[in-house]
């Protein structure tokens, strides 16, 4: 039963690290800097060897450790990865380093910095890889309280607010998460997230709800919806969805970049991780009774978001902003997949082509978010902190490298074939269309326009006349260039061959479309 | 012939009267063959010895609080001997053991030692010791 | 050893190193420092734990004692609770053995006194019977009375231990009034004979008075609102270690009485008194956080935060007895660690003087002692109920045990209450990590942490971490300590 504990030597290792940089790097700014580079390179490279070693025609859970924490609750300490938890797992690791490489330039209390974006890291893959509740849920906690004093200590002029809102809404959420959690709990007397997705499969979770906390006379249906809407409450919060989007624009404009890249290329997507592994296999049922403000949500996330950011003039508004766009496709899709559109064995593949795609966006948008976010630091600091579009044009002649290089990364983002962004947000529309048209056609509304406000920054940034401030703009150094080449690299890779990415996440996909039943 | 149970408190009836008589006998002897020198001290209202008329926030030595305090303490302790006494001939029985009763109220008073103890060290009785040990 | 000495031995332990370092107190030369007192005392201590584990063992291999005419029980219920006040009474003198800046003379009066209380509270928990109770409240109530008021000459201080004073003794009346009315409907005031009265009482309305006035005075040790008026001022005034002990030990005999005068003495009540717990509980919890949430002075944020988690225990309260025996016996002793802990950094960062108290005094903390910093933000993350904590344990033990009673809407309440509450604690959190201001920082000494402290602070933290990633060991405790004392009760006390 029990592998080599691969899943907690990586969980491991950057709790190690931190502690190494806190200790070691004491003494020197630049020790911090490159032990937790090492730490972080250590971490992908055990996430390399997992995918390496990785059984592609499994559905299930691989690398499985189980041992008893506190029998007498019912809760273990279980790890384990599929498809989704491995590609979340080599995100983790990536955005990371990508994180720590726009956070070079920090000054102030540096070790205490990189140890925490490490704990963020040890956070996260504690997070990807847990099977029981509690155990995801301690490192789910756990991981705010890293970013909060990133946020706190290092950010913008507004960071308190900023980083308090950010706690104090992801606290209500997940407090939320837990109470429907302890119900199922008292129902089921299991916290395994696969055994509760069984028993709720096989109908007998919401008739144990009602025997056990029956609450104000509600039916079992409805008792579901309720404990539904709290887990649901805790997810739509990190994600965010919209309407529970309002902590993000000030939390990701506030934290130092470095901590941004880290929110919105890994943390947001242990919300949507989320709906994959715990919402999709327990909760389908209460899904599809509510499908129709779900896809509203989704649409209002994706559009809103959207022409929220068209309306932003700061750099990392826009971009946060975009980055709720974003993952509305993920929700897109998800809502899409649980929606009964007849029982075609054709829809079977809609189904998977729609989950697939939402997985693949998951990753893909990681990779491309962080990458803008670093260079929107980069330009950050080139210019002494200005952010705002106004503050910038022409920079293309002077820095014709960062205009190409961060023009790669923001088509990506846009969706141009040929580039990652293009394949996962087609394979969501192609397969959310046949099964929630409606909602999928006026998603496609949202396409045009982060077409529009990114096609703006582009030209407001790059075109135009160059401003005098500038005038001495640095391009990209050498070393630069070969520091942000791999993630450029990835973007290519992924946009022009993403079955190395879909060949391990297929049986996964499989294995979830098929728990999905009407 | 079954007595009414009143006549049982007869024997109190007399200690009261033979109290009364004793004292008001003292007080009228007292009255009567005693010398009289009416001074304004002695005529005045006696009120522990502090001057009856006066500032009602007048400050007066914290000293008579603690003596005050103390007696109220040691006073209780030893009202606390009486049931003891009343029931010291059936404790034995009630016990189950011959000296347990006695032991008992040595430990209690072995109690009250020790804080008498503490009060004199701290010098609390001490009245006119300036530098007394208990900065109060 | 008779059984009579043998139930009481930790409080018989306690008793006489109190009593010694007390005469010993005056016997030394004036300015002379009262530090070898505070050992003694430590030792005390410890010796009393060893009992208390002592009659563990006893009570392992025969069962439940009981002794004087069945008045005092001997259980791992109580057993559980002496060494929990044990702990925190040990931890507490170790925390304040060099708190005293100048060796003051009443220094010697202090550990006496702390002794003294402790064996109040053992007593408490250990009496089956409600007049013993009430003993054991005073003793314990008088010490922290005295206690409360120890930083003399300054206002604030008398101020907290006059309102102490005055509103506990208002309080215990009204537990005594309980008391007596409970002795009228039942005739008695045993535990288990109370339980028997009350299944052929003919004035139960008398009995649910009783209970209500009972609770009125338990509410007051406990905080609970609407009795916690006083918290805020008595915790502002009286010293940072004293704080630390008198809002977790007193409070979990208190808690422990309460167990065992609801489920073992008025189980026939329990429709009534339930209904007045909810509303207890939740008015604990709201009136604490939302208190908390516009206090400036840092001790006054944390006794309206005791406030809420008296709430949070309250809420233990509505499970089915063994439920609620095992989470409110889960929840003092995280809580014990966590705020005692708490506590004592504000000690050791403050002093006697207590020249910081206000959240913007600590601003910018953690730039001139890290140490200190983290462990005060590790003991509030605990307080707010982060997972790793004693204190997420804790709430979950205590939530899933209303939920289990079908309590739903005391579980959201609590909730979401936990969620207010992070916002408070999270504004220290926020100043202590803050860029200091010019005048921030200069007030905070840069006191060397001594050993016992070191030592004090070590325990307290490793305790709440420890409950936090192996709970498991205590969970066995506390879900064992239940069925004997109902056990217990039902059976032993109509024997004598």
């Amino acid at each position: 039963m029990n592998a080599f504990p691969w899943l907690s030597l990586l969980t491991a290792l950057p709790v190690v690290g931190a502690g190494v940089v806190l200790v070691a790097g004491a003494r020197s700014d630049r020790a911090a800097r490159f032990l937790s580079v090492g730490f972080a390179v250590g971490a992908l490279c055990i996430a390399l060897l997992l995918w390496h070693g990785f059984d592609v025609n499994v559905g299930g859970m691989q690398l499985v450790e189980q041992h008893a924490w506190v029998p007498a609750l019912h809760i273990q300490y279980h790890l384990g990865i599929d498809g989704l938890g491995l590609s979340m797992l080599l995100l983790s690791a990536i955005v990371t380093l990508i994180s720590l490489g726009a956070s070079w330039k920090i000054e102030d209390r540096v070790p205490l910095y990189f140890a925490l974006i490490l704990l963020v890291e040890a956070c996260l893959f504690g997070a990807f890889t847990a099977l029981n509740f509690i155990h995801w849920f301690t490192f789910w906690e756990l991981c705010l309280i890293p970013a909060f004093f990133l946020i706190k200590i290092w950010g913008g002029p507004r960071r308190t607010p900023a980083a308090t809102q950010f706690l104090v809404y992801t606290m209500a959420g997940s407090v939320a998460m837990l109470l429907s959690f302890l119900a199922m709990y008292l129902a089921a007397n299991t916290f395994e997230f696969e055994e509760l997705a069984t028993i709720a499969q096989s109908g007998r979770l919401l008739p144990s709800l009602a025997a056990s906390s029956s609450w104000m006379h509600l039916t079992p249906e409805h008792l579901g919806l309720v404990i539904f809407a709290g887990v649901f409450l805790g997810f739509a919060v990190k994600v965010p969805v919209i309407p529970f989007h309002t902590w993000l624009p000030d939390t990701y404009a506030e934290a130092p970049t470095g901590t941004t890249i880290l929110l919105t290329g890994a943390m947001s997507k242990m919300g949507l991780y989320g709906f994959l592994r715990i919402l999709v296999p327990i909760f389908a049922p209460q899904m599809q009774s509510v499908l129709t403000p779900l896809l509203w949500m989704a649409v209002a996330t994706v559009v809103l978001g959207s022409l929220s950011a068209m309306a932003q003039t700061d750099l990392k508004r826009i971009f946060a902003y975009s980055s709720i766009n974003h993952l509305g496709y993920c929700l897109l899709g998800i809502f899409a997949a649980v929606r009964y559109a007849g029982s075609d064995a054709q829809l079977l593949t809609q189904r998977a082509a729609a989950l697939s795609g939402t997985m693949l966006q998951m990753f893909n948008h990681g990779i491309t978010a962080a990458t803008i976010f670093w260079f929107v630091a980069i330009l950050e600091t080139r210019s002494g902190g200005a952010r705002e579009l106004s503050d910038f044009g022409g920079l293309r002649r002077n820095a014709p490298v960062l205009a190409g290089m961060m023009g790669i990364a923001l088509f990506s983002s846009l969706g141009l074939p040929g580039l990652n962004g293009f394949i996962s947000e087609f394979l969501i529309f192609k397969g959310a269309f046949p099964l929630a048209t409606w909602a999928t056609a006026l998603c496609t509304i949202g396409l045009l326009i982060t077409a529009v406000f990114i096609l703006n920054v582009i030209q407001r940034v790059f075109s135009g006349p160059l401003q005098e401030r500038h005038s001495n703009f640095l391009d990209l150094s050498g070393k630069e260039q070969m520091l942000l080449a791999p993630a450029i690299a990835l973007m290519f890779l992924l946009g022009l061959d993403p079955q190395i990415l879909l060949s391990h996440l297929n049986a996964t996909v499989l294995q979830l479309t098929n728990t999905i039943k009407f | 012939m079954q007595t009414h149970y009143i006549w049982q408190y007869i024997p109190l009836v007399l200690q009261i009267l033979v109290a009364l008589a004793m004292a008001g006998g003292m007080v009228a002897a007292s009255f009567f063959i005693g010398k009289h020198k009416r001074t304004k001290v002695k005529l005045g209202a006696y009120e522990c010895g502090m001057d009856p008329v006066g500032d009602a926030r007048g400050r007066f030595s914290v000293k008579f609080y603690m003596v005050a305090m103390l007696f109220i303490l040691f006073d209780v302790e030893a009202v606390f001997i009486m049931p003891w006494a009343v029931i010291y001939r059936q404790l034995h029985t009630i016990t189950g053991q011959r000296l347990f009763g006695f032991w008992e109220m040595v430990v209690y008073l072995g109690f009250v030692a020790v804080g008498l103890f503490y009060v004199w060290k701290k010098g609390i009785l001490d009245w006119t010791n300036t530098s007394s040990r208990g900065d109060l | 050893m008779s059984t009579n000495l043998l139930a009481l031995l930790p409080e018989l332990v306690l008793t006489i190193t109190g009593v010694l370092v007390m005469v010993l107190e005056p016997v030394i030369p004036a300015g002379k420092s009262r530090k070898p007192l505070g050992w003694l005392a430590i030792l005390g201590s410890l010796l009393s734990g060893l009992a208390a584990f002592y009659q563990l063992q006893i009570v392992n291999a025969q069962g439940t004692l009981t002794a004087f005419y069945s008045t005092i029980q001997i259980d791992p219920f109580s057993i559980f609770f002496h060494l929990l006040i044990a702990a925190v009474v040990l931890v507490t003198l170790l925390g304040s053995l060099d708190y005293f800046e100048s060796p003051i003379t009443h220094a010697g009066e202090y550990f006496a006194l702390v002794l003294f209380g402790a064996v109040g509270m053992m007593f408490m928990t250990s009496s089956v019977e409600l007049l013993m109770v009430f003993i054991g409240l005073e003793i314990s109530s008088i010490s922290t009375y005295i206690l409360a008021g120890f930083r003399k000459g300054r206002a604030t201080a008398s101020e907290s231990s006059i309102k102490y004073f005055l509103l506990g003794s208002f309080a215990t009346a009204f537990f005594l009034y309980g008391v007596a009315l409970i002795y009228g409907a039942t005739g008695s005031t045993s535990i288990g004979p109370i339980a028997a009265g009350l299944a052929i009482t003919r004035t139960p309305t008398m009995a649910i008075l009783a209970v209500a006035m009972v609770l009125i005075g338990l509410g007051f040790k406990v905080s609970a609102a609407p009795f916690h008026v006083w918290t805020p001022d008595v915790y502002q005034g009286a010293p940072a270690p004293v704080v630390g002990l008198m809002s977790t030990a007193p409070k979990a005999a208190a808690f422990a009485v309460l167990l065992r005068f609801l489920f073992n003495g008025t189980p026939m009540l329990h429709g009534h008194w339930i209904l007045l717990i909810e509303i207890l509980a939740v008015a604990s919890m709201c009136l604490g956080n939302l208190g908390a949430l516009k206090q400036h002075d840092v001790k006054r944020l944390l006794a309206y935060s005791s406030i809420a988690h008296a709430g949070y225990l309250l809420v233990a309260f509505t499970g089915t007895h063994q439920n609620a025996v095992a989470g409110a016996c889960f929840y003092t002793a995280t809580y014990a660690a966590m705020n005692v802990g708490a506590f004592l950094v504000l000690s050791q960062l403050s002093g006697f003087s207590e020249r910081i108290r206000s959240i913007e005094d600590f601003t910018g903390l953690a730039l001139k002692r890290p140490g200190m910093s983290a462990l005060l933000g590790f003991f509030l993350l605990s307080l707010i109920g982060i997972p790793f904590t004693g204190g997420f344990f804790g709430k979950f033990y205590v939530f899933s045990g209303a939920l289990q009673n079908g309590h739903v809407w005391l579980g959201i309440v609590g909730l979401a209450n936990s969620g207010v509450a992070c916002f408070y604690y999270l504004r220290l959190l926020a100043a202590i990590y803050s860029r200091p201001t010019s005048d921030s920082v200069a007030y905070i000494p840069v006191r060397k942490v001594t050993a016992p402290a070191a030592v004090a602070l070590a325990a307290t933290a490793l305790a709440t971490l420890g409950l936090g990633i192996l709970p498991n060991k205590l969970v066995h405790l506390v879900e064992r300590a239940t069925p004997t004392t109902t056990a217990a009760v039902a059976v032993q006390p109509t024997q004598q």
